[in-house]
């Protein structure tokens, strides 16, 4: 409790400290912004719904590609971690890909898809899928043996083997990922959004920054930090810690 | 008493005797033994070359029995559980159960483990349907039959606690009903009360014993503990170490269910813990100094109560 209160004391003096600054007026309102008109840009954004629209489209692009990249990303953990083939070749250019900062695919994907949408897919497919790949073989790995071999005794084998025993075991890994990887994918969203610009908050961004419009930006990057805050927040850290309670990695 | 259960019970294990009691036919009395172990060697790679763990092991069991398995630290008992259940190749041997080779892991012999193994991701009555649900039994079928189960090991109250609120001897009367649920011909038990506490261990051997004179499954189980065993089984057969070989077999003839402190069982493990000196002794002078802990060991167990464990010299 002690701690909210801090927060909300620190926020409101640095908005306070905000406000003081442009009533001094060293800076003209496009470069520097009133916290007044930001929060007026942000309820006129949601009262005739182009901040609601850029949100869905910009929600929709990464649910689509976050999917993707969880689909890929624990297939390819999978075969890694289980299957030595792959992990001395894939295993090995995955980890080396890690080092490649994500907008480095822009250029290719910009040949390979256009300015258009399945190319910010692309980049957050991109973002996300080594993250969840990496976590995945590490979470494989390191399955008690001992789950399998029960497992195997009760007739579980192929398929089921993994449906049943071993994602299962290897989860607390493998949201850890999906965590990191949701980061990844959020910021390689908004990077695509800014330099293809087709709609989205990106988009919202760059139109404020053609009309000079300062508000405007600051007001889509509030609505972009709380966004990432909520889905880290209420659903990563709460999903994270409650499956490592449940799996007895921590003392609940 | 134990004029009738004594030692006079134990099978000196001539290897000829062994060979001859084997070969000629499988079938006696038209029945197939449940478990028929012939002639198993393992031996495991490590860095400092092979180590031969099992060696020509030979044994039979018969269907419904209670045959416990003791030996050493190391001496290899895991090992030959983990071949029987399949899930390690010997080297050379077979094992047949009933009418057929084994090859593999089958629903036929479930393991229960030291540790539960029980899966953290679903709750208790969830990992007892574990098995049930592979074998594509349907739902409600499925449930009655878990909760049949659970009730046999008293723990229908907890159904749908999460695995880590259970405790130990908890979890490993969950993985009992998980393993029973799978109605398997055999159960293989490998130390599955060494890591409890005694008095827990007390309460699950009359539990174990319960169950299986009212299942009547046959049973493999493997532990280090001579008084254990004695408490347990109808047949010890002996292990000893390195490599592994069967040394002696004895028959427990007391009435059951046993308790672990009963005279007589105590009476029991002292004797043949007594019969095993020699074994010891021989063993100890190749191995170590004459001077071992292990003859202390065995002082401990003609007086004590609890430590009936092998020791490590075997
Ligand atoms: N996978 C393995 N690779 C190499 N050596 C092994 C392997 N598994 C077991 N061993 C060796 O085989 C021997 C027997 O092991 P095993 O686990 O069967 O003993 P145990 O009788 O069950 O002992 P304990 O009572 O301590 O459980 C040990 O010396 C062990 O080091
Ligand atoms: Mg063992």
């Amino acid at each position: 409790m002690y701690s909210i209160f801090k927060r909300a004391v620190f926020f409101i003096l640095l908005i306070g400290f905000w406000e003081l600054l442009f009533r001094c007026g060293i800076w003209p309102e496009y470069v520097l912004p009133s916290p007044v008109s930001v929060y007026k840009t942000l309820i006129r954004g949601f009262q005739d719904q182009t901040f609601i629209i850029g949100i869905a489209i910009s929600m929709k692009r990464i649910a689509i590609g976050y999917g993707i990249s969880i689909v890929i990303g624990i297939f390819l953990g999978l075969l890694i971690g289980r299957v030595r083939v792959f992990e001395e070749t894939l295993g090995s250019l995955i980890s080396g890909l890690q080092t490649l900062p994500t907008i480095c695919w822009l250029p290719l994907a910009l040949l390979w898809f256009g300015l258009n949408d399945r190319a910010i897919i692309f980049l957050v497919i991109m973002g996300a899928v080594l993250s969840i790949t990496v976590a995945t073989d590490v979470g494989v790995k390191s399955v008690p043996p001992l789950y399998i071999r029960a497992a195997k005794t009760m007739g579980a084998r192929g398929w089921k083997l993994y449906l049943e025993v071993i994602i299962p075991a290897a989860l607390p890994h493998i949201i850890t990922g999906m965590k990191q990887g949701w980061s990844f994918a959020w910021r390689s969203l908004m990077a695509g959004e800014l330099l293809i610009v087709c709609l989205g908050l990106g988009h919202l961004m760059m139109i404020g920054r053609e009309l000079n419009d300062m508000s405007q930006v600051i007001a889509v990057m509030i609505v972009i930090v709380i966004i990432g805050i909520l889905v880290d927040r209420l659903f990563f850290v709460k999903m994270e810690k409650r499956i490592r309670e449940r799996w007895g990695l921590v003392k609940g | 008493m134990s004029e009738g259960v004594g030692i006079e019970n134990s099978i000196d294990l001539d290897q000829a005797k062994v060979d001859s009691e084997l070969q000629p036919s499988h079938k006696a009395d038209g029945v197939w033994p449940k478990l028929r172990i012939q002639h198993v060697s393992k031996s495991f790679q490590s860095k400092n070359g092979k180590v031969y763990v099992l060696e020509d092991i030979n044994f039979e069991i018969q269907q419904g029995e209670f045959v416990c398995i003791v030996g050493p630290s190391g001496c290899g008992k895991t090992t030959l559980l983990n071949i029987v259940a399949g899930l390690e190749k010997a080297d050379a041997g077979e094992v047949w159960a009933n009418d057929y080779k084994i090859n593999g892991a089958g629903t036929d012999r479930v393991v229960i483990f030291q540790e539960a193994a029980l899966f953290p991701w679903l709750n208790v009555i969830k990992n007892v349907e574990f098995g049930l649900k592979l074998k594509g039994i349907n739902g409600s079928k499925r449930r009655s039959t878990a909760l049949e189960y659970l009730k046999m090991v008293h723990l229908t109250k907890f159904q749908n606690a999460h695995v880590h609120e259970l405790s130990g001897g908890m979890k490993q009367r969950v993985a009992i009903a998980r393993a029973l649920a799978m109605n398997p011909e055999m159960l293989l038990m490998d130390e599955p009360f060494s890591a409890l506490d005694a008095q827990t261990r007390w309460i699950l051997h009359f539990e174990l014993q319960n169950i299986w004179l009212k299942t009547k499954k046959t049973i493999l189980f493997v532990t280090h503990n001579i008084r254990e065993a004695v408490c347990l089984a109808d047949r010890i057969i002996i292990l000893s170490s390195s490599p592994g070989r069967i040394k002696k077999e004895f028959l427990v003839n007391l009435p059951r269910p046993r308790d672990d402190n009963d005279v007589n069982v105590a009476e029991y493990s002292t004797r043949i813990m007594k019969e095993l000196k020699a074994e010891i002794d021989k063993v100890m002078k190749c191995e170590m100094d004459a001077d071992s802990c292990v003859e202390c060991d065995i002082k401990c167990t003609t007086e004590g109560v609890a430590k009936t464990d092998m020791g490590g010299g075997i």
